[in-house]
């Protein structure tokens, strides 16, 4: 039970950073991006593919150290932006998140038929997990959390630290009034490319942190709703723009996500195999709701992000 | 090649169909309905459902369906447009009277989306399924087309229906409304145009596109739970790429996505195999689409036919 308990906590702290990356994105920038799931899914295959044992079946298996590999998944992912950003950060709002959800499709699609770079749908085993051989296999879990809640903390402290310097006060300008914030002499593009870079790299940390966790990758893990849709709905859970309110979600929302595998012991045989559909309704039903009856989250502070939520009277 | 256009040009129309009902919604509704993909799903399976219902009537000479089609195609329609007017009534309306931005609406689609495609996965299973299993032949027609008669009457109609919505647009007092309140709504509000009603109807004839252009995927492929979503991305570059409220823009963005996607896969498919290389290109299919609405949208943020706003 102890073991379950930390097994959700760790997959919960992956998530929990992944929400705080979004939030940077969305609630402070204001960019709508529905295909997180792709820097998520690079950072991941970037730390097996250079942290594995050789293998004939896909690209490497550098054998590399952990550090160089999340180190690595963090510069991808950030490289990857990057070069997505000139195009799609010319684009705003709905397009905008057509776009990324665009790129996700595709990124999916390369990692399940390009085999030589992944070894498509098999995946790549034999990713190392941190000092798994110095501790008794059944306390890997315990230790491994650690780490992943090191991580969720330092991220939690670098993001609250940089929205509250200067940058993060433009990035807060370009949310709620980008003409405006240019007009002050703000190159807004430069900031939302380096808003956009920066929380993508933190995505690529933690999909390494995932595949370090589970020392096997597979592109099912990274289906939009696994990937995606629902860390947009930790996120709106605990509120755009509330740092401590999106880390809360995401324990919530995977806890619920985590929990109803228990129910499936209590309900029938024919409504236990449909779980994975309840469970998306649950996940669409639950966002629309919050949208209509909570915009700010359960943490029920006040919306810090006016200009994003509702439009202004038109005179 | 000839045969790639052929299926292209099909292809097109439908994502025409769905595109054309998009576009008017995003334009009038002023949000993008992520949804509408799963309205598409919806509408085809509605139609599945009712031709299990329908006694067997036969079928047309040479079609794959006959009179319980056409009937199941309508009745479908109108339980599309009913549903698609409830989900209006249980969330969007309610956003709109909360004066919330077009994200936070994208948003509430988003969830609206994944409802309904657990609603259909849960009642239909997530199989693939067919409305007909019979093997068609294609007829040879001149200038060496070949296509097989279900395909001719999906274009026909696919036509038909398109230009009825343009007349519809063009000459009716609803049509008029609708283009006034996609042009400026404060001004059209001022006019004494009844917003509530142009919503109404928007919402009506996108219903109508979807569950037909739905029904016409289904006959042409095939029918599985997660149509609609992938369909979503094709529909929002043809939205995209013509301008987003431009009727002639998603014809123009639709039948060129449909070509491109078909042409562009079928070509280099063709130059590889020719080349002796082991590849497998139609998978990408789908990258088509995304590549075009980032060079289009380079070269002109507001879509082809789109003009700026406000």
């Amino acid at each position: 039970m102890v073991n379950y308990i930390s097994s959700y906590l760790v997959m919960a702290c992956i998530y929990a950073i992944m929400a705080l990356a979004l939030n940077l994105q969305w609630g402070f920038t204001g960019l709508m991006n529905f295909g997180i799931g792709t820097f998520y899914m690079v950072g991941a295959y970037t730390s097996a593919i250079l942290t594995s044992m050789p293998s004939s079946e896909h690209l490497g298996g550098f054998e590399l150290p952990v550090v160089v590999g999340i180190i690595g998944a963090a510069g991808m992912a950030g490289v990857i932006a990057y070069l997505l950003s000139f195009p799609a950060l010319k684009l705003r709002g709905g397009p905008f998140a057509i776009a990324l959800l665009a790129i996700q499709e595709t990124l999916f699609l390369v990692v399940k038929n390009e085999s030589w770079l992944t070894n498509g749908v098999w995946g790549i085993r034999s990713i190392p997990r941190p000092f798994f051989g110095l501790v008794n296999p059944q306390h890997f879990v315990y230790f491994y959390l650690l780490i992943a809640a090191a991580v969720l903390i330092l991220t939690y402290f670098a993001i609250e630290k940089a929205i509250n310097s200067p940058w993060g006060r433009v990035l807060r300008g370009i949310r709620e009034d980008e003409p405006l914030t240019s007009i002050s002499g703000k190159d807004c593009f430069n900031y939302r490319v380096q808003s956009f870079v920066f929380s993508s790299m933190v995505m690529g940390i933690a999909g390494a942190l995932y595949v370090h966790y589970t020392g096997f990758v597979s592109p099912q893990v990274f289906s939009p709703l696994m990937s995606t849709f629902i860390v947009w709905l930790m996120v709106m859970v605990g509120g755009t723009g509330n740092n401590k309110g999106v880390i809360l979600g995401a324990f919530l929302v995977w806890a619920v996500w985590i929990g109803s595998d228990f129910l499936t012991d209590f309900v029938p045989a024919s409504v236990a195999t449909q779980i994975g559909f309840i469970r998306m309704f649950f996940v669409g039903a639950i966002l629309g709701v919050m949208i209509l009856m909570k915009p700010q989250g359960i943490l029920m502070q006040k919306l810090l992000t006016i200009g994003l939520f509702r439009e202004e009277e038109t005179p | 090649m000839v045969d790639l256009l052929i299926s292209g040009i099909i292809y097109g129309s439908i994502i025409t169909l769905g595109a054309i009902g998009l576009t008017l919604m995003s334009d009038i509704l002023n949000f993008f309905n992520f949804a509408y993909g799963d309205f598409f799903t919806l509408g085809a399976f509605c139609t599945l459902a009712f031709i299990g219902f329908l006694p067997d009537l036969g079928t047309f000479s040479h079609l794959s369906f006959g009179w319980s089609m056409v009937i199941a195609i309508i009745l479908s329609i109108g339980v599309t447009v009913l549903i698609m007017l409830f989900f209006d009534y249980l969330f969007f309306k309610r956003l709109r009277d909360l004066g919330v931005t077009s994200l936070f609406m994208s948003l509430a689609s988003l969830g609206v989306s994944f409802v309904i495609r657990a609603i259909i996965n849960i009642i239909w299973g997530p199989k693939v399924r067919y409305y007909s299993t019979t093997i068609q032949i294609s007829k040879t027609l001149p200038f060496g087309i070949r296509m097989k008669p279900d395909e001719m009457v999906i274009l026909l109609c696919a036509f038909i229906l398109v230009f009825s919505i343009f007349y519809y647009l063009r000459q009716t007092k609803m049509g008029k409304a609708m283009r006034a309140v996609s042009d400026n709504k404060i001004l059209a509000q001022a006019s004494g145009i009844d917003n509530k009603h142009v919503i109404m109807w928007t919402w009506i004839i996108s219903g109508v596109l979807a569950a037909v252009a739905g029904t016409f995927y289904g006959i042409q492929v095939q029918l599985s739970p997660t149509m609609g979503w992938n369909f979503l991305i094709p529909l929002f570059v043809a939205v995209i790429m013509g301008g987003v409220g431009s009727f002639w823009g998603a014809l123009l963005g639709g039948m060129t996505i449909g070509i491109a996607e078909e042409l562009i896969t079928g070509l280099i498919q063709n130059t590889f195999t020719l080349m002796e290389i082991q590849a497998n290109i139609s998978v990408y299919k789908p990258a088509v689409a995304f590549v075009f609405v980032i060079i289009i949208l380079l070269l002109k943020p507001y879509g082809i036919l789109g003009k700026k706003k406000g």
